[in-house]
């Protein structure tokens, strides 16, 4: 018998609260750091800490320790996902049809340009357009936490906000349609082929619209009540979460279905709009951290100039489109520019798709991360830069003008 | 006399009103800041009258033409209404009336990026942001200063009336204020608020607008934010006491009032009026914005205290004849319906809290009433 039993073994066990606890207090700190040396966003900052924390880096964080920190990823993007989704109101792309056909030109010809570029610099068709439809997206995590720490509202915040999740789902219902093509690539029977994106999609929207249906009922059943609205709703994103990760669906198209249901099925207006953010802003910092972490800065060498090519290719597709819509929506001139830029960052999203896209081909899983996480690192660490370049200037944010 | 206190004639009796609207968001429906916006897409279509920017780029003014009469005053009203509620849609912001917003923060609002809204923060420091509050004004047309002077201090009486009638802000920065207008404390706060001194010609008018400004406490009679104000450069009295009402049928409504009582006012033009009314000026404008219609006023005329829902509907009575011939008489008896039964906006506002439960359904249904028809 041990007499000393009562104390822990070393080496000590990597824990998951501590983690998050460390990762949290590692992003604060450094977000706080670069803005005040380098006077970027504090977004950049957190990304930084965690390449710095991470296998570009120190390496502190081990492989057991990272995959602990999907589940952190995951509840941030939830969170993230709910709040972009309460924030679209499909009445708005009736009445302005214009941002709807922007929209649809914005994704389109990026698409078009992505896969265009990718081929060009000979990527195998089927590769070229994955990359293509995951570059579709734009990031909603960026977006709306550059938005919020300014204070951004207007024109310019609500349409970038509201392109970004139109992109978001475009870019993921375009990734499930490849999904087929992916699946005869490596010779999966007809069974899958259909069945897989089928049962992804549906399912997704399913749990989504249970989900809201369930909030509408219990927040009709409780009154209007601020703290207990904010405690039924971030309880339910944590357990959709969970559940699209059990069931093996999208996080992505769950939880953005729950905020998009959960607002525009509410004709009662039974659910308050509380702000959700204050609680989720700790999961935001994490979440940043925890992508930096995952993050290799050998990628960027490895997918290079292709890379770069994809980047480019995305901004142009994405600009043309914006712009050739801008003067019809109802924006102020001059305004279109802004928008375009503000769409920039690419979706960390990307991350888990890349992966979910190959993830019963490891094979096609490798190619594939050479062009898009490159590209998500350079994404990363510009794109919150260029989002809050973008709302600055179009005076949207909190500051006197 | 300098140039902007030459006075210009109105040739008849004619009514005009400027109404300060909410521009809100439609997530949570706290104010939104798209003023400019709004206005440049407004201004893309024609339209009557104009759309100007407020202090706040949470707010946009409504000007109507000159009227003579309720029917083409509500007429544009609606008109203007409606096309402006559509360019919201367009932004999918909303517009709504009502005297105050009720929870927005005053700290959150951003001024109007103008010259002279710059300047008034300046000045005023954190006043000109709470100076977020909505108001309805009214111009009647007088044929010159001597009469607009006259005009002035007799509506002064009359003051409680507007208040009581158009008393839409009973909320404020997220709670119940209990006052039926809580609107006029923030304008009270200014120091250049209050009445306009006790002078009777034009003439003693310009001298004492030319002394303050020698002082260089005003630039220009736009200065002063008194209750009742001279506006020589349209040839207007303006009376700037009330709430904008939630739908602009009431708004065109207490437009009417204000011209048949000014006809009213004038048609009995005798010995210049007593000052007593300033000696309970305070209390009445105070017990119409504490209690509306519920409130007591002191009548300086032998009428001792009066409630003042009877003192208004006894001026309606009297007004009646001066209604018809100014085709104003559909309004009159709206209002007088409304008065007689006690209700008022504010209670309204206050019935939709108790029964919906949160300020973001009483915020919404002020847009949802003020869209009317037009929709949301």
């Amino acid at each position: 018998m041990n007499n000393f039993e009562f104390l822990p073994q070393f080496p000590l066990v990597a824990n998951p609260l501590a983690l998050f606890g460390l990762l949290l207090l590692a992003g604060a700190l450094g977000g706080e750091l670069v803005r005040r040396v380098l006077n970027l966003p504090r977004i950049t900052g957190y990304v930084l800490i965690g390449l710095v924390l991470g296998a570009s880096g120190l390496d502190v964080l081990d492989a057991r320790m990272r995959g602990y920190t999907r589940v952190f990823i995951d509840i941030g993007l939830g969170l993230v996902l709910f709040e972009l989704g309460r924030r679209i109101q499909i009445a708005w792309l009736i009445r302005d049809r214009w941002l709807a056909a922007m929209a649809l030109a914005e994704c389109t010809l990026s698409f078009v340009c992505m896969f265009a570029a990718l081929v060009w610099v000979n990527v195998e068709p089927l590769y070229a357009a994955v990359a293509a439809a995951i570059g579709v997206s734009s990031s909603p995590a960026i977006v709306l936490l550059v938005a919020r720490e300014l204070k951004a509202e207007g024109q310019v915040t609500e349409r970038a906000l509201n392109l970004v999740a139109i992109n978001s789902v475009a870019a993921f219902v375009l990734v499930t349609m490849l999904l087929s093509w992916i699946h005869r690539e490596y010779q999966a029977g007809w069974f899958v082929v259909v069945l897989h994106p089928l049962y992804l999609m549906s399912g997704s929207l399913l749990a989504g619209t249970v989900a809201s249906l369930l909030a509408l009922g219990l927040a009709a059943w409780l009154g209007k009540r601020v703290e207990l609205h904010a405690a039924l709703l971030l309880a339910i994103v944590v357990v959709l979460v969970g559940a699209a990760e059990a069931l093996k669906l999208s996080i992505l198209i769950s939880l953005l279905t729950f905020g998009v249901l959960v607002r525009n099925l509410d004709s009662e207006h039974v659910v308050m709009p509380v702000d959700v953010g204050r609680f989720s802003q700790i999961f935001f910092i994490v979440l940043f951290v925890a992508t930096g972490a995952i993050l290799h800065i050998g990628d960027l060498i490895a997918g290079g100039a292709t890379a770069a090519v994809y980047v480019a290719a995305r901004f142009v597709g994405k600009s043309i489109g914006v712009l050739s819509f801008a003067h019809l929506s109802g924006i102020r001139a001059g305004s279109g520019g802004l928008l375009s830029l503000a769409l920039l960052p690419m979706s960390g999203v990307a991350l888990a798709m890349t992966s979910s896209a190959g993830s019963s081909y490891p094979g096609f899983n490798a190619k594939l991360s050479a062009i898009v996480l490159a590209a998500a690192l350079i994404f990363e660490l510009i794109g919150p830069l260029a989002v809050q370049f973008a709302l600055r200037r179009s005076g949207e944010t909190q500051e006197e003008a | 006399m300098s140039p902007e206190m030459e006075f210009t004639p109105s040739a008849q009796l004619s009514v005009g009103v400027e109404l300060e609207l909410q521009i809100l968001n439609s997530r949570d429906f706290n104010l939104a800041r798209d003023a400019i916006d709004l206005i440049s897409l407004v201004d893309k279509t024609p339209h009557p009258g104009e759309v100007k920017p407020e202090i706040t780029e949470s707010m946009i003014e409504l000007n109507s033409s000159v009227h003579l009469g309720f029917d083409t005053l509500r007429a544009e009203l609606r008109q203007l209404r409606d096309q402006v509620t559509r360019a919201a849609a367009q932004l999918n912001v909303r517009i709504a009336g009502g005297g105050s917003h009720p929870f927005h923060k005053w700290n959150e609002r951003r001024i109007y990026p103008s010259e002279r809204f710059k300047h008034l923060l300046e000045v005023y420091g954190y006043l000109a942001k709470q100076f977020t509050v909505f108001g309805q004004h009214i111009h009647i047309g007088v044929p010159d200063g001597d009469s607009a002077l006259y005009l002035a201090h007799a509506l002064a009486r009359y003051i409680p009336h507007f208040i009581a009638l158009s008393a839409s802000s009973p909320f404020q920065q997220g709670a119940d204020t209990g006052f039926q207008s809580s609107r006029l404390n923030t304008v009270s706060a200014f120091p250049l608020s209050g009445v306009l001194p006790f002078v009777h010609t034009w003439r003693d008018f310009a001298a004492y607008f030319e002394k303050m400004r020698g002082f260089g406490i005003v630039d220009s009679m736009k200065d002063f934010y008194w209750d009742i104000r001279p506006k020589p450069e349209y040839g207007t009295v303006e009376i700037r006491v009330l709430d904008t009402p939630l739908t602009v049928e009431r708004a065109a409504q207490l437009g009417a009032y204000a011209q048949t009582l000014a006809h009213y006012l004038l048609a009995r033009r005798g010995a210049p009026s007593s000052d007593d009314i300033y000696f309970v000026y305070k209390y009445n404008r105070f017990q119409a914005c504490r209690y509306g219609l519920a409130g007591t006023i002191i009548d300086t005329d032998g009428g001792g205290k009066l409630p003042l829902q009877r003192d208004v509907l006894a001026t309606l009575e009297i007004l009646q004849t001066h209604a018809a011939q100014l085709g104003n008489s559909e309004a009159l008896s709206a209002l007088q319906a409304e008065a007689t039964s006690g209700h008022s906006d504010a209670e309204w506002l206050r019935e939709i809290h108790r029964t919906l439960g949160s300020y973001h359904d009483v915020a919404r249904r002020q847009s949802e009433e003020w869209a009317g028809k037009a929709g949301v």
